[in-house]
């Protein structure tokens, strides 16, 4: 039945959705986590990636979540000679996260999270929709 | 003779359908919404006949390699005119969510009214043969 393939669809949609929130919160939460000694590297943002995937049993092109990529923008430096990690100059490296995009990037899954469980409520009404025939 | 070959019946079966498969065709383009290089479809309404069978896509076959394909060929069955579309992001991804809750609430009411005339088609059949509906 069509429309439980619909259903697969959107779940697919769903899971690769809530697969990048994890990805945005590992970052978030790791906005700050300098490394320990000097010459380290901080914490390196991480991009989830999407990948269209072909599903033979479903027939239709689903979203898969693709690799989870490095970010390979420079990362930010702060003057503070007293941390552990600050090199010979008193520069510590922070990784190069930027909660504004992070916080950006969240409300964009989070909208399209929301219009898959959209598409699947409108099909289950489709569905109950058929049933009613019956009851009549 | 089956219920399916009434005229009416057929292609109200034929327009529900279509409207199983358009809802498919749009979770496709929902889930794809942040896929990069991500095109959205659409299907084209299905064209009755006079006698109420559905217009079938006859195209034209290409046989050799110097022929040159007519405009807009794609999947059967797909919209041509797919291009109004609304933006591009950079990445080279056109879906756009607004516009694909647009086409699925349409889609959901449209199914809707199919299945309600249906329902009442059979009601008439019911009441032709003499039982209360």
């Amino acid at each position: 039945m069509d429309f439980l393939k619909t259903i697969g669809i959107a779940a697919s949609g769903l899971k690769a959705q809530s697969g990048r929130m994890r990805v945005l919160a590992e970052n978030i939460a790791n906005a700050d986590s300098t490394a320990d000694r000097p010459g380290a590297d901080p914490y390196r943002r991480k991009v989830p990636t999407f990948q269209p995937r072909f599903d033979r049993e479903l027939d239709a092109s689903v979203v898969a979540l693709g690799r989870v990529r490095p970010d390979q923008a420079p990362f930010r430096t702060r003057l503070e000679p007293g941390h552990p990690a600050a090199d010979a100059e008193g520069r510590v490296k922070l990784p190069n996260v930027n909660s504004l995009v992070e916080t950006v990037d969240m409300r964009e899954a989070q909208r399209s999270y929301e219009a898959n469980l959209n598409l699947i409520t409108s099909t289950r009404r489709m569905i109950s929709r058929t049933l009613e025939i019956l009851r009549a | 003779m089956a219920v399916g070959d009434l005229p009416l019946i057929g292609m109200l079966k034929t327009r529900m359908q279509w409207h199983q498969s358009r809802q498919k065709v749009l979770a496709e383009n929902v889930s794809n919404a942040d896929t990069p290089g991500f095109k959205p479809r659409d299907l084209r309404s299905p064209a009755f006949g006079p006698a109420g069978a559905a217009a079938g896509g006859v195209g034209v076959q290409l046989t050799q390699a110097g022929h040159i394909a007519p405009a807009g060929a794609g999947r059967p069955g797909e919209d041509a005119r797919g291009a109004r579309r609304f933006e591009t992001t950079p990445s080279g991804n056109a879906v756009n969510l607004e516009d694909e809750m647009l086409k699925a609430s349409q889609n959901q009411a449209d199914y809707a009214l199919a299945a309600s005339l249906y329902q009442k088609s059979l009601q008439m059949l019911r009441t032709a043969v003499g039982r209360r509906a």
